[in-house]
Formats: C-alpha cells, structure tokens, sequence
C-alpha cells in the first residue's frame, strides 16, 4: 500500500470526486488546448510565409518618417546620399550572405529587336513602348556571379557570369537572356550594338529631339533563362497582363558590369545638360548628380533581419531605414496577427483560470482530506509521498482530462479561426506599398490565409501537454503545501 | 528504560502570558508493563501523548527513545519505525477495508517486515477479533469497537515496541472497553510492549501496572 497505489486507489473510490475534475480539466483543456493550437498555426504561418518572402533587405528614405515631417523640418533637412563605402561596410557584416549595388539604365538598338511576348496584345505592347531608345534595361553588376542567379529569379543556361575583372574593369560583356538571343539570333561570344541617344525635351510640346548619339558594343558572354513560373491566374485577368509585362521586361534586361551603366549614364547625363543650359543650370543649384545606387543585401538567416536592421540603423544618415521583405509580412498578415494577439490573451487567461479554479477544486477537495494525509504524517509517512500521492491522483485524472480536451481544443480552435478569419477578411486594409526590386511580393493576404492550417503535430502536443500539466501541477501544491506544513497533532488532535 | 521524558515544558503564548500545560515534567517507561496517565479534560495529558509520540515538539526537555533524544533521530522516523499510535476517533482512512488500513504503516516503515504483508495483516486483525470477511469491508461499515480493534492492528502492524493510545476507549461502551483494555494487558504482558494509555478513567488506571495523575500540567504519581 504505498503511495502510488494509495494515488490510484484515491481515483477509484473516489469516483464522484475524480469525474467533478476531469469536468473542471476538460473543460478548462480546452481553452488552453484551442489558445495554443491557434498560436502554433498563426505561428507556422508566420515562419512560412516569412520564408517565403526570403531574406533580402535594401537601404531606403524611410517614407512614413518622411511623411510624418512639417514642412519646417523639410526645409531645413538636408538629404545625404548612400555612399558606396557606407553600402560595403554594411555589406560586409557577419549577416549578410552576399550583396550587391547597382544603376540600371535603358538604351535603344537599331541593330536588335526587343523581345515581345506573343501573349500581349498590341494595346498592352503600344503602352510597354517607352520610346526608341529604351527598349533595353541595362543592368550594372558588381557582384560577378549575378545575384539575381543566385537567388534563382533566373537561372545561366548558356556562357559564363562575369568575371571579377569583368566587373572591375568594367569590359564591355553582357549577360542576356535565351529569348532575346534567339530573337536576333544571337550566341554566346557574338557581339550586338546599342545607341545611347541623347534627347532634349521641349517642355511645353513634350517633344524630344536627337542631339548625339553613340554605338555601345557588347558581347554576348552567358544567355540566362527566367526561373520564376508564369502564374495561371484567370484568361486576361488584370494580374495576368502584369505578371507578363514584367517577364517581358526581364526577359530585355541585360547583365553587364556596373562600370558600363555609370560609362553610359554619365556620358548620357553630361551631353543631355550640355544641350540643355536650362537643365544644367537647374541640376547644379540642387546639386544634383547622376550617380545613385540602391543596394540589396542577402543575409545567411531569416532570423537575422531584426538583428541586422538593429546594428545598420545607427550606420545611415538620418531618415534612412533598413526595408526588408518580411517588414512586408505585417501588412499581409492582419487578420493572422489579430487571431494570433486574441489567441495569446485567451491562453493567458485559460492558464490564470485554470490555476485559481483547479486550485480551490483540489483545496475543497483536500480540505474533506485533511484527516487523511494527517494519518499518513502521524504514521511517519514522508511529506514528500504525501505531497506525491495526491499530485498522481489530480495528475492522472489531468492526463485523462488534457488528452480528451487535446482532441476536441483542437477541433474548436478550426472552427473558431475559420469563423474570426472569415469575418476580418470581410474587413481587410489595403496598404500603400513602396516597390523595392528583389524586396516585394505578390503574396497576398489570401496567401496568408492559404498557409494558415490547425494541425495536430508533435510541437503542439508536447506544447500544450508542457502547459497543461505545468498548470495543473502549480494548482495542486499551492493548497498542498497549505496542508502538509502542518503538524499531524493540529490535523488530527 | 524504553521512554524518558526529561522536564518537558509546553505551553501557549496569551500576548505576553505563557500559560502552561506541561511544565518540567519528567516520567520514565519500561518494555512489557501497562501505564496509564490520568487526567481531566484539559490537564495536558493528551499534549503530553503527542509529545512521548513525536506528533508535537515541547519548548524544551526531551525525549529519549532507548536513550536517544527523538529530535536527533527525527520525529517522522521515530514515528515511522518506533511507535504505534491509537486514537480517541480511530483515525482509520475511510475509503480503505481494514486489511488496507493495516497495510498502510507496513508499506512507510523501514523495520523489517515478512514479504506476505497481506496474510500478516489478516492475521493481525485476527488476533485483535476481527475475521477476515470484516476484514475486506471499508472501515465505515465497521462498529466502534471494530474499528478501534482495527486501530491497534494498525499500530502493531509496524513491529513496534511503544504502542501509545490517547483515550482509546472514549467512544466505546463498558464493555468494548473491557476487551480493548484486555488487548492492552496481553500486549504489555505477553509480547513485551510497552503500552501507554491517556485516560480519563479511573477503571482503566485501577486495572494498569502503573498509573500517573497528570493536573494542571504538574505529573504525580496515582495510587
């Protein structure tokens, strides 16, 4: 007869008394049991959907301090660029898996066409026409093996990336994908010509006139191909067209060392306001320079964004923030944040009732027993195995009670996000978005919900088994200690 | 000598007043005699019970256990291993038979025990009158004096040398009184034990080996 089997034997005969705390455990079980398998889901999406955003971060004007400013502030606020040393030191961090910063430019060609994709009409087409001489993007790379390749965005099916001293010396070579070269019949170790053409603009006929031109000779060194799957969204849906557009620009962008983009934007720059006394006047009041780079950092982790945001902040000149692409996860994730919020008050709430009410149900309970643990100290039984006989009695029952509520908490807290999501979709924000290259997405808050999933998996069963049980056992000694720190003689004389 | 208890002093704080209930008092107990101790209600004589058993701490003085001041042994080992402890109300666990009851105290002592602990519980409560078809029925099924008979199985079940009793007979009429108190004398007599009772009965006294009168928290001896 020792303590164990007194433990059991306690449940047994005492049936009336055990069913009254299984009641109070299940019904109690799942409230904790629904707050936590709400939490892990919100949780899982959070992990997922951050995942899915990828770890890239740029340097920007922080437009909503920009926004928030008097327009006394912004008369005295004097702007500092991004120096290139400012965007290594940064790229140089222990976070950072590889980075780049670039210009980017657009050049025409007589002796090249633009690749046109079959699927748009010649409407769509007419408006993606910027005019003759920016049918190209040209894009400057300063790190050789093409980052955008590296994060799969396009994948080098034919040729080489750049080499180191490519990028230095900023030879004339050009990265371009498979389309356009089959287009012109282009291969790998040809050579293709672009115009820079220099216009002047007359402002109030918004007509452009040629001032001088000149050929831009490049070699074809590696052909990429587009990794990113066409969407099937519906027959010319708005979002179909767009998502084509934007292949279709990429599929006329060209890869060529940074040093090339600031050769022809500077000589495009300097014979615009050579032409233009207006303009050059202008652009030397505000000291204007053609020079701009917007850099874009990879980091090694998801998980070290807040930490990388947190040591470049100090580093940026005032008004500039740290963008990362899971700063976007908080406009997306509204009505997930919100249940993931609610989720945690109930739980906190279920975890305090719990413990006051299990604990004045085992109080009650031990006070009709206070004779009993009195006659096993007066037999010289340890404290200890008092205390333990009746935590196996309030613990097997609560084992009993948390695998029956695990089940149905977990039921309910399907029916209960289903009913919370469904009514905060009704009432979704639209976000003004910035656009950042590399940096936003085209995930969706119904994304979101898509990836948002009650499941019954080992992290949720240990967890809510881990609350629980730890619950349960704080609601038991509290009164237990109250108990057995009496003398037998007081309990039993 | 198995029990000494030397200038036991126990009393309650009244705001700065101590009133008394025990004070210097010293008594002595020897293996296979029958004792009584005397008193009226409120005397001390029961706080002097759960101080010879280790269920209370005196103030000051001791007790010695076979020469050993039970504070260094330790109360609950003491209790555990060395006495046996019958009650006015039985003290028995409700929602137990007899035989479990008895089990209880076999399973928390460390003395050594026969491995049958069942059949030695049986024939405990045999030996005390209480056959085995009683023996199986949870102790509220019981009368009074069954369930006092069950008691003192209970504090023998342990192989105990003290058995102390605190007015065992209280609840039960002249005749049950009789057969317990018989109980008692074959205990102390035949097997050797050194049997204490509080009592408040004179009958019982007159029919114990040695009796003291307890009074206002002063011990004396009763003739």
């Amino acid at each position: 007869m020792n303590f164990i089997k007194r433990g059991f034997l306690g449940i047994t005969r005492k049936k009336g008394k055990s069913l009254i705390l299984l009641a109070v455990i299940f019904i109690l079980g799942n409230l904790i049991s629904g707050a936590i398998s709400i939490q892990q889901a919100t949780g899982n999406v959070e992990s997922t959907v951050k995942e899915r955003l990828g770890t890239a971060a740029t340097i920007d004007i922080d437009y909503d301090e920009w926004d928030a400013m008097s327009d006394s502030e912004m008369e005295s606020l004097e702007m500092e660029e991004i120096s290139v040393d400012l965007i290594k030191e940064i790229g140089e961090l222990s976070y950072v898996k590889y980075y780049d910063y670039n210009m980017t430019f657009w050049l025409g060609s007589e002796s090249i066409e633009r690749y046109q994709d079959e699927d748009l009409d010649d409407e769509m087409e007419e408006d993606m026409m910027f005019g003759p001489s920016m049918d190209f993007t040209l894009k400057g790379i300063n790190y050789a093996p093409v980052i955008d390749f590296e994060e799969q965005k396009g994948k080098l099916v034919d040729g080489r990336v750049f080499t180191q001293e490519e990028v230095d010396g900023g030879s004339s070579v050009a990265v371009i994908s498979k389309k356009l070269a089959e287009e012109n019949n282009l291969n790998v170790g040809d050579t293709f010509t672009l115009a820079n053409d220099v216009y002047t603009y007359d402002y109030n006929t918004g007509e452009g006139d040629l001032v001088t031109s000149r050929d831009v000779v490049l070699e074809v060194i590696g052909l990429f191909e587009p990794q990113e799957a066409k969407k099937e969204t519906e027959e010319n849906s708005e979002s179909d067209m767009m998502v084509l557009m934007e292949d279709t620009e990429y599929y006329n962008t060209m890869y060529v060392p940074n040093e090339v983009v600031i050769d022809e934007t500077k000589y495009n720059w300097e014979e615009s306001l050579k032409a233009d006394e207006e303009l050059a006047e202008m652009m030397e009041e505000e000291e204007e320079s053609f020079e701009y780079y917007s850099p874009i950092y990879y980091l090694n982790n998801q998980e070290d964004i807040e930490a990388f945001t947190e040591e470049v902040k100090p580093l940026l000149p005032e008004l500039y923030t740290v963008i990362s692409a899971s700063d976007q996860y908080d406009n997306i994730a509204g009505p997930i944040e919100s249940m993931s919020k609610l989720a945690k008050y109930v739980l906190i709430v279920a975890v305090i009732a719990t413990v006051l009410i299990t604990g004045l149900v085992v109080l009650l309970f031990l006070r009709d027993r206070k004779r009993e643990l009195g006659i096993y100290l007066s037999l010289g039984e340890k404290r200890s195995r008092v205390v333990g006989q009746i935590l196996i009695e309030v613990m097997v029952v609560a084992v009993v009670g948390i695998t029956l509520s695990l089940f149905s908490g977990n039921l309910l807290a399907q029916q209960v996000s289903d009913t919370l999501m469904r009514a905060d979709d009704n009432n979704e924000e639209y976000f003004e978005e910035y656009y950042y290259e590399g940096i936003s997405t085209d995930l969706t808050a119904d994304d979101v919900m898509d990836s948002y999933e009650v499941t019954l998996n080992s992290s949720y069963v240990l967890g809510f088994y881990g609350v629980g049980l730890v619950t349960i056992l704080i609601s038991t000694i509290i009164p237990l200690i109250y108990i057995v720190r009496l003398n037998p003689k007081k309990i039993l004389m | 000598m198995i029990l000494e208890a030397k200038d036991l002093n126990y009393y309650y704080q009244d705001g700065e007043q101590r009133r008394y209930i025990l004070k210097d008092t010293s008594i002595s107990f020897e293996k296979g005699k029958f004792y009584t101790i005397l008193g009226q209600s409120g005397s001390g004589k029961t706080t002097l019970l759960s101080l010879l058993s280790a269920l209370d701490s005196p103030h000051s003085g001791e007790v010695l256990f076979n020469g050993d001041d039970i504070k260094k042994i330790g109360y609950e080992k003491y209790r555990r291993n060395n006495v046996g402890i019958i009650f006015q109300s039985y003290n028995l666990v409700p929602t137990f038979t007899a035989v479990e009851n008895v089990l209880v105290p076999m399973s928390i002592t460390e003395n050594e025990i026969p491995e049958d602990t069942k059949t030695v519980a049986y024939n405990l409560l045999d030996y005390i009158g209480i056959v085995k078809n009683k023996a199986d029925r949870l102790v509220n099924r019981l009368s009074g004096g069954e369930q006092q008979r069950v008691a003192i199985a209970r504090a023998l079940a342990t192989n105990v040398e003290l058995i102390l009793a605190d007015e065992p007979t209280g609840n039960l009429d002249e005749e049950m009184e009789q057969e317990i108190i018989e109980i008692f004398k074959k205990l102390a007599h035949e097997h050797g034990k050194c049997v204490i009772v509080v009592t408040h009965s004179n009958e019982i006294a007159l029919q114990s080996d040695q009796a003291f009168r307890l009074r206002k928290g002063v011990l004396t001896s009763y003739e």
